[in-house]
């Protein structure tokens, strides 16, 4: 089962800054909804640990990430693995900056293959589900991304 | 007590079932129920992926759990056992298939791993310990694009195509040419599912480290195939593998390929020190990973038509979907060629047939085994003709049957149907369900707008197969013929105890081997005693013994029926001297102390106990001349069959044809597109009757599964090899909520090939899938939508409908008109 996200949003901030944060697990990680921790094992690999809760079915996710273009200041890409009961899940995020005025202008776009069991007890849920992570996900990009001078504001 | 004199009395009678008295009270023995000290629980770990590489497989925290005793991986396992025999050739003999995955997954569900704990709940928590990673490869889940070999799943064999035959017999060409219509059908499809059994799987395996013997409790329903099986691949003699199964809740041909799981579990056992090992699968389990029916699709089809709308050619080709690992197939490749024309007279066709393996569930012979598949295409055939030929669906079927003074009718394969009357079994059903007024309301109810539709489903279920047709598959198969054994003896008291090969699973084997033994004895059934269930020690069974592909009442029966007669002739023989009279003077009947034989002449008697008692344990007055007398008779009944024509793939392939016709009534919810059956009739025809509340029975239990299959259970995958209807919420079997009320029909035409007259029965041939596909496309042809897939649910018409009316239908069918 495949579920496939895409948009854009605008940051004041500069392409280099957007870059920098997206391509460091140590900020990146814990923007991933429902995080638990991580473990960096090197410059391009790290693991995160998420909660999952989807409707009866709860446990936590280990998940593999890997930074696996890195482009600066244009593009980012991860890949990741992961299991959880029930299911695996491999997913392709990418991030495309384009310099906007004084921000930056953020595409992203991303696919989450679901495989296993989880696909058949919930797979009416899984969609909007999955949607609705991707949304939280970036709304908290958003906001880690929004300058610290409007923060204060 | 009821008392027969002539025998022949007891066959035939509505006699309830022996079985019932401990089935209904929950005395039945299951698998489940046998409790053994000492017992360790496995559990599976199992792919989450319908194709991928395995990486690695961590066990070390599983194993590290208190109270887990084992873990095993493929990896591990591979070294000390033999890759499972393959029964296909080349390539598909090159297959590596072991009970665990080796190196990579090739279905979803595929177990990778078993741990073994001290409970099944301590085990359910280590597997879930058990960390196997994985590298994702493209799957491939429909049959044409795996034989485009563009992601394989076996490199060893190199291609995903298990096997390819064409079956030709006549002139094609020249009826095609000759024809006067000619209808082209592009693509159908018979979709896949599985009949389910109320009861799942369930080995209990103990490997003996004191006897160096692996003893089985199971519910497996071909024993004798799988122990074939599991002696091969655990390196181990095969008689010192004991196989027991007592009462099995369903197995509908499911059970048979359990043999990769048997294996796991007595490696288990051996790895614990001979410790049992119990494995008892879920219902997801079983649903998404025991085995499927097989899925098929029909490639251009070609149906030669004279001016009447007879069919004189059929030409098409086939591409069978096997799954992951062909196991008891490629047989199915062979196995629909019993029933080569259906009830059809035609003698041209070709058949283009094809195997494929894709990333899912193996398949199993599932009830109806590969012949519903083939009869459902006959069936779509002939009525898809008939409405292009704007022919009676009931005028098409009488202007094509086989006719009744053909028998036995010899097939265009050299099959040899036995006997059948398929206008009279129309007549009965037409009669039953009210033909004319239904057609009257149908009538009425177009007008209204309504989308009701009849179908007629006529189907044919072989019995007893001729397992040389293996070698049309392989020539190098060692199998042909068909045997069964079974034993009868008077025990050392006198009780009649018989022994058979089968293994029951709700078909009243008991019953109606008691029938037999009574006739043949002329006594009560009562007074005998048949054997729950199989068990290898009894030393009754052959290489094929079990129960599967309709066949007790020929095969099972007639090594009843022979051991009897061996007992009745030993008794006589035995009566004669103790008697002092002649073996012709000698009649058996009841007596003031029981069972007796006694001298017509004389009037003095000997009862069962007192022959029983000489021949066992006061042997001293035995004249020597008597010492072969055993009272203890083992027959094995072999079928009258030669291996085929390999060649030519010519010969016959199974030795009875039982018949069934149903016709349904059904209207399509213009609102909901909710298809309701409104009247339905089956009528069955098995020859001679053994028990009437049995086959009936049989009846009912194939009609139920033949509309769940036709209208509620389909096993849907997605593009990457997900099942997405692992759970009853999703693949919903049916259950007695939505069965229509049945009209039951009987015809009787004897067979000549079977002692009494009986054929095998009970598949059904799915009669059902054909009769509610010509129902539905009764009710939908004209809206211009042909059915051309077997599974029809409220959700397909209605994308069926729209479309049509959006001009998106496929142009399915086209007729040549050369008149």
């Amino acid at each position: 089962m495949a579920i496939k996200f895409s948009g854009e949003f605008e940051v004041k901030r500069t392409p280099e800054e957007v870059y920098d944060f997206l391509t460091d697990p140590a900020k990146f990680a814990p923007l991933l909804p429902d995080y638990q921790g991580m473990s960096v094992q090197d410059a391009t690999h790290f693991t995160v640990k998420v909660n999952v809760g989807i409707s009866y079915i709860k446990g936590t996710a280990e998940v593999k990430m890997e930074l696996a273009q890195a482009e600066r200041p244009n593009r980012a890409q991860y890949k990741g693995q992961g299991s959880v009961a029930g299911g695996n899940v491999s997913l392709v995020a990418g991030f495309d900056l384009k310099p906007n005025g004084d921000g930056t202008t953020v595409g992203w776009q991303g696919e989450a293959q679901i495989f296993g069991r989880l696909t058949s007890v919930a797979g009416g849920l899984l969609e909007p589900l999955g949607k609705k992570q991707v949304q939280k996900l970036i709304d908290g990009l958003q906001k880690a991304l929004i300058p610290a001078s409007e923060m204060a504001g | 007590m009821s008392k027969s004199n002539n025998g022949d009395n007891w066959v035939g009678k509505p006699l309830p079932r022996k079985e019932e008295q401990r089935l209904l009270r929950g005395r039945g023995k299951f698998a489940d129920d046998i409790k053994m000290r000492d017992t360790l629980y496995l559990r599976f770990v199992r792919s989450p992926y319908a194709h991928a590489k395995i990486v690695s497989v961590d066990v070390s925290a599983a194993e590290a759990l208190p109270g887990v005793a084992a873990s095993l991986t493929g990896a591990e396992l591979a070294p000390h056992v033999q890759p499972f025999i393959q029964i296909g050739p080349d390539p598909a003999a090159k297959i590596k298939d072991y009970a665990l995955a080796v190196g990579k997954v090739r279905y979803q569900g595929e177990p990778v791993a078993a741990v073994i704990g001290e409970s099944p709940s301590l085990a359910d928590d280590a597997a879930e310990l058990i960390q196997v990673e994985y590298e994702a490869l493209d799957p491939v889940v429909d049959a044409e694009e795996a034989l485009k070999d563009k992601s394989i799943l076996h490199e060893d064999a190199g291609t995903n195509r298990v096997w390819n035959g064409v079956f030709e017999y006549g002139d094609v060409e020249k009826a095609l040419a000759d024809a006067a219509y000619v209808v082209n059908i592009d693509k159908m499809h018979f979709h896949r599912f599985s009949s389910t059994p109320l009861e799942n799987n369930v080995i209990i395996a103990q490997w003996d480290p004191k006897d160096e013997r692996i003893y089985y409790s199971c519910n497996n329903s071909f024993p004798s195939f799988a122990i074939q099986f599991l002696s091969a691949h655990l390196n181990v003699h095969i008689d010192r593998i004991r196989v027991q199964t007592a009462d099995i809740g369903g197995s509908f041909g499911i059970k048979i390929t359990s043999y990769p799981q048997m294996a796991v579990c007595a490696l288990a056992s051996k790895k614990c020190g001979g410790r049992p090992v119990k494995w008892v699968e879920t219902r997801t389990e079983h649903i998404i990973s025991s085995a499927h029916g097989n899925e098929r699709t029909f490639r251009d089809t070609k149906v030669a038509l004279d001016k009447n709308g007879v069919i004189t050619a059929i030409a098409s080709r086939h591409i069978d979907d096997c799954g992951a690992y062909p196991r008891y197939e490629p047989l199915g490749c062979v196995i629909w060629a019993q029933v080569f024309p259906g009830v059809y007279r035609f003698k041209n066709a070709r058949i283009d047939f094809s195997q494929a393996m894709t990333n899912k569930c193996p398949v199993g012979p599932n009830r109806g085994y590969s012949r519903m598949q083939h009869l459902w295409f006959l069936e779509r055939v002939v009525d898809i003709c008939a409405h292009e030929l704007d022919i009676p669906p009931d005028e098409m079927r009488l202007r094509n049957y086989i006719l009744p003074e053909e028998f036995p009718y010899t097939t265009p394969n050299g099959n040899l149907y036995d006997s059948g009357d398929y206008p009279k079994m129309l007549q009965v059903a037409k009669g039953l369900i009210g033909w004319d007024a239904w057609k009257q309301k149908q009538a009425a109810a177009r007008k209204e707008g309504r989308l009701l539709g009849i179908g007629i489903g006529t189907t044919l279920d072989s019995g007893t197969n001729n397992f040389g047709q293996s070698q049309i598959i392989n020539p190098h198969a060692p199998f042909s013929g068909n045997s069964q054994g079974a034993n009868c003896k008077l025990d050392i008291y006198g009780e009649v105890v018989v022994a058979v090969g089968s293994c029951p699973q709700g078909q009243g084997h008991e019953t109606t081997a008691a029938q037999v033994v009574a006739d043949v004895l002329n006594i009560h059934p009562d007074l005998i005693t048949v054997r729950t269930g199989f068990d290898t020690e009894r030393n009754v069974h052959t290489g094929f013994s079990g129960t599967y592909a309709s066949q007790f009442a020929v095969s099972g029966l007639s090594a009843v029926h022979g051991a009897a007669q061996k007992l009745r002739a030993e008794m006589k023989r035995l009566g004669a001297y103790l008697l002092e009279t002649k073996e012709d003077d000698v009649e058996f009947g009841m007596g003031k102390q029981g069972p007796e034989v006694r001298a017509k002449s004389s009037g003095k008697s000997v009862n069962y106990w007192g022959l029983a008692n000489i021949v066992n344990v006061n042997s001293a007055v035995l004249p020597t001349e008597m010492h072969d007398v055993t009272l203890n008779c083992r027959y094995i009944w072999r079928a009258p069959f030669q291996v085929p024509d390999k060649v030519k793939k010519y010969g016959r392939l199974t030795l009875t044809y039982a018949a069934q016709l149903h016709i349904a009534v059904i209207e399509i919810d213009r609102e909901t597109f909710i298809p309701r059956i409104l009247d339905y009739v089956a009528v069955d025809d098995c020859g001679t009757v053994i028990n009437p509340p049995i086959v009936e029975g049989q009846v009912y239990g194939a009609t139920a599964h033949g509309i769940g299959a036709a209208l509620m259970e389909t096993c849907v995958y997605d593009a990457v090899g997900n099942m997405l209807t692992s759970t009853f919420s999703d693949y919903v079997p049916i259950t007695a909520v939505n069965m229509p009320t049945v009209k039951y029909g009987h015809t009787e035409t004897p067979s000549p090939h079977s002692y009494s007259g009986a054929k095998g029965m009970g598949e059904g041939g799915a009669a059902p899938v054909h009769t509610i596909s010509a129902a539905l496309q009764d009710a939908l042809y004209d809206q211009g939508i042909f059915i051309d897939d077997s599974f029809n649910n409220a959700d397909s018409i209605f994308r069926a409908i729209v479309q049509k009316e959006n001009g998106q239908a496929r142009n399915l069918v086209k007729m040549e008109r050369r008149a």
